[in-house]
């Protein structure tokens, strides 16, 4: 904060004052409406419920470890009860025989409640088009975000983690109680490939398949060294 | 394909022996891997059983696999037995080194047979899943419900009638009172189980862990019964990622089966290609070139190690260290590295092809693995510092869980938890495959066979890996990554490109599937988890007509009640993350 010091004399200029006035308010004060906060604080505190069906809760899982990250974007808090999480990510094969329990505990989570559907099996059914599965959680969830992929990489889950909290950022819901359906979805989470296929046409030049590419060596991913004890 | 045995003289092994005592209601099979086959008729079933078990010389002690096949449409079928529906039985003697399969023929208006739960314990899961899966009444079991599909399901969808696709089914509904009517379904009733639910002084708290709980890692469920915190009984339950794998195999063609062979265990990637793609190859005559055999073996001991650095952090986890599951996460990405600049995949390459691997080694995968190599031993040294050596660690798992080599047999269980108990069997050393005979490593052996040695082969084994990695990367011979063979499925590019005749072989393999003889064959790997064989039954045709998944996590779930009655709940956790087990390849 700056301070300076006005001399107040008769017929000194007064927007002086007023801007000083301005500047300062408008670094302490935050002028808004409360939907708007609220919104902002959803978006950045989403709570995952530690939810896991099959292949995709492993890389669920590497989403959370040292080299993704996903504290980066306030979503490490991980829970085991879902009456204490917001955020179900459907990773996997929806069974049909977990179809009632994956209801049940939808239910169970604190509203607004959103739901990410991560993987093939989870979107559509993917590959197991079979006797045993659900062709996709949509068929009985309301779904916010899908993240296609079998599995998904770490990299995409993040990805539609970020789309979702945007999405959040810019919904409005009544604050209040109100009579309303509860299952409120999103509308604002268009399909990625619509808006980045033209972007993607521009690409000219591909990696060769018979190179490695630029992936790093052991050496220099370094980003999460254990603290090294000394010897004896 | 098969003769009928007429004299059985020419027998050896255990076949002779059966015939000789058995004979004449013992037929002989022919089959492409060359297990003893033997037809026996159902009332003398469990004389043999109980023959080959307690009375034969060098007994079978293991009942590794039991299933049926719906034989009503296959064609080609010379040589056996009429039956509509076939159950078998595959027994493993350790002392001889040898297989048995003895298999049943039953008539579609007579479809019981006696329950074998008496003889092994293992047989009580795999009996209910033929019942299950075949509808094939198991006389005697002790509770013949359902395994693997929901508790109201209607139909046995192995069966040739039963649909294969959700989307030939009516769309699946979800009401609140289906909801409600599928979850009472699924409630646990003590008596059903022959539970009491008070003892003399107390009564017993029955508490439901999972299907969805973090420390059972998966889809999975066990309810257990409680006398304050220690256990008395659990009954686990499974069945909730069924993903119908089997029923896949007889719809998909022999070539696009494989990327659901990934999905079996799916912390095991290519290692899951390896017993399929090499069952067809034997079936199929064709011999895989030395250097894809090479960068098979390279790879599976890739996945096996990183399918080992998921369990011993999940391990360490469970029992209360937070930090080394982070540490193991990190190098399974370094190593995810290595396996994606190689197969471009990650958890599921898919990579393996039936005569060889999908595309050749990049350039500049040698020194990028050979940083790995160098990377990882300096790791490990900490990770036993950290965790094997930590002294809270120990006193969690040491004693907690035990079984010894005999139990583990009685109960099916194979690989790194039988190793666990003291014994060496390894197939990569006592029935070396695809070239592992060439390789010098050791087989890392416990004794106690509780929690704790569980843990200790599987990180003794990742420092073996990695010196057959090693050695691999040395020692990569040149030549061509797939066989020059009709069946290779998709042959050479090179060729491909060269001359018609490979460019019809490549698109009738592709488009309608590879035409594989009419056959039967089974192989049998050491998985990252234990022992995976892929029975696979050919009618000649371009994809399988029945194909068995014999999983190594089937049987280690089923010992938990055994290994956990009186122990606290605290250990179960211990117990259940020293299996390592994962729900896929227990449901298939």
């Amino acid at each position: 904060m700056q301070w300076r010091l006005i001399k107040t004399e008769p017929g000194a200029l007064m927007e002086d004052v007023d801007a000083a006035y301005d500047e300062d308010l408008a670094k302490s004060v935050l002028v808004g409406n409360l939907q708007d906060l609220v919104a902002w604080g959803r978006a950045h505190s989403l709570w995952p419920f530690n939810f896991g069906l099959s292949c995709c809760y492993v890389e669920f899982a590497t989403a959370i470890t040292p080299r993704h990250d996903i504290a980066r974007f306030g979503s490490e808090v991980m829970r085991a009860s879902p009456r204490q999480a917001d955020l179900l990510i459907v990773t996997g094969t929806v069974f049909r025989k977990m179809g009632p329990v994956v209801q049940h505990l939808y239910e169970q989570l604190l509203a607004p409640r959103w739901v990410i559907s991560m993987g093939s099996c989870s979107n559509s059914g993917g590959m197991y088009d079979i006797y045993s599965v659900v062709q996709g959680v949509d068929k009985f969830l309301p779904v916010d975000v899908y993240v296609p992929g079998c599995p998904p990489r770490p990299e995409a889950l993040l990805q539609g983690l970020i789309l979702l909290q945007e999405a959040i950022a810019k919904d409005r819901r009544p604050l209040g109680r109100v009579i309303a359906d509860d299952r409120h979805q999103l509308s604002n989470t268009p399909n990625q490939r619509d808006l980045r296929t033209p972007e993607r046409m521009q690409a000219t030049t591909l990696a060769e398949p018979n190179s490695v590419g630029d992936a790093p060596l052991s050496a220099d991913l370094l980003s999460s060294e254990p603290r090294r004890t000394e010897k004896k | 394909m098969s003769e009928l045995a007429q004299q059985p003289t020419t027998r050896t092994g255990v076949a002779a022996e059966l015939m000789a005592r058995f004979e004449p209601e013992c037929l002989y099979q022919e089959t492409v891997d060359g297990i003893a086959t033997l037809w026996v008729s159902r009332n003398r079933l469990l004389d043999v059983m109980r023959y080959l078990k307690h009375e034969i010389d060098k007994p079978f002690p293991l009942l590794f696999d039991l299933s049926a096949i719906d034989e009503r449409l296959r064609e080609h079928r010379a040589g056996q037995p009429a039956s509509d529906f076939t159950v078998f039985y595959h027994l493993i003697s350790l002392e001889r080194n040898e297989d048995v399969r003895i298999k049943v023929a039953l008539a579609d208006d007579d479809l019981s047979l006696p329950t074998l739960t008496s003889v092994w314990p293992a047989a009580n899961w795999y009996e209910r899943e033929v019942f299950d899966m075949f509808g094939i009444d198991v006389i005697g079991h002790p509770n013949l419900f359902r395994i693997l599909t929901p508790p109201l399901w209607e139909g046995h969808p192995l069966r040739k009638e039963h649909p294969a696709r959700a989307t030939e089914m009516d769309p699946y509904e979800m009401s609140p009172e289906i909801k409600h009517e599928q979850q009472e379904a699924l409630r646990f009733v003590p008596e059903q189980w022959g539970m009491s639910t008070e003892a003399k002084h107390t009564d017993f708290m029955f508490l439901n862990l999972g299907p969805n709980h973090p420390s059972v890692h998966g889809v999975f469920r066990i309810a257990l019964q409680l006398d304050g915190e220690v256990l008395v009984d659990a009954v686990p339950d499974i069945g909730y990622h069924h993903r119908g794998a089997e029923k896949m195999a007889e719809r998909q063609s022999w070539h696009t089966f494989i990327p659901y062979t990934d999905r079996i265990d799916y912390l095991g990637g290519v290692m899951n290609n390896m017993p399929y793609v090499m069952a067809v190859e034997k079936m199929a005559g064709i011999e895989v070139p030395d250097r894809a055999k090479v960068i098979r073996i390279m790879l599976a001991e890739m996945f096996r190690i990183s399918s080992h650095l998921l369990f011993f952090g999940t391990f360490a986890q469970d029992v209360g260290q937070m930090s080394p599951v982070l540490y193991m996460f990190a190098d399974r990405e370094r190593l995810f590295s290595n396996i994606e600049a190689i197969t471009g995949g990650r958890m599921h390459p898919m990579w393996f092809r039936i005569g060889g691997v999908a595309q050749d080694l990049p350039d500049g995968w040698d020194t990028m693995l050979r940083d790995w190599l160098d990377y990882m031993p300096k790791r490990l040294d900490e990770y036993d510092s950290v965790s094997m050596n930590n002294s809270i660690l120990k006193q969690r798992t040491v004693g907690i869980g035990p079984y010894n080599t005999q139990e583990g047999l009685e109960w099916g269980v194979t690989g790194p938890n039988l190793r666990a108990t003291g014994s060496d069997w390894d197939l990569r050393k006592k029935r070396p495959y695809g070239g592992y005979d060439q390789f010098d490593f050791e087989i890392p052996v416990a004794a106690n066979g509780d929690c704790y040695d569980r843990c200790w082969v599987r990180v003794q084994e990742i420092r073996q890996s990695l010196r057959i990695i090693r050695q691999c990367l040395d020692n990569m011979p040149s030549g061509p990554y797939k066989a020059i063979h009709p069946q290779t499925t998709p042959p050479l590019r090179e060729r491909t490109m060269e001359d018609i005749e490979t460019l019809i072989q490549h698109f009738l393999n592709v488009s309608w599937g590879p035409v594989i003889p009419s056959s039967e064959c089974s192989v049998n790997i050491e998985a990252t988890k234990g022992w995976n064989s892929y029975y696979l039954i050919s009618d000649g045709g371009t994809g399988s007509y029945r194909t068995r998944i014999r999983t190594p996590s089937f049987p280690h779930l089923q010992m938990i009640p055994l290994i956990s009655r009186g122990f606290m709940i605290a250990d179960l956790i211990a117990i259940i993350a020293s299996i390592d087990f994962v729900m896929a390849d227990v449901d298939r």
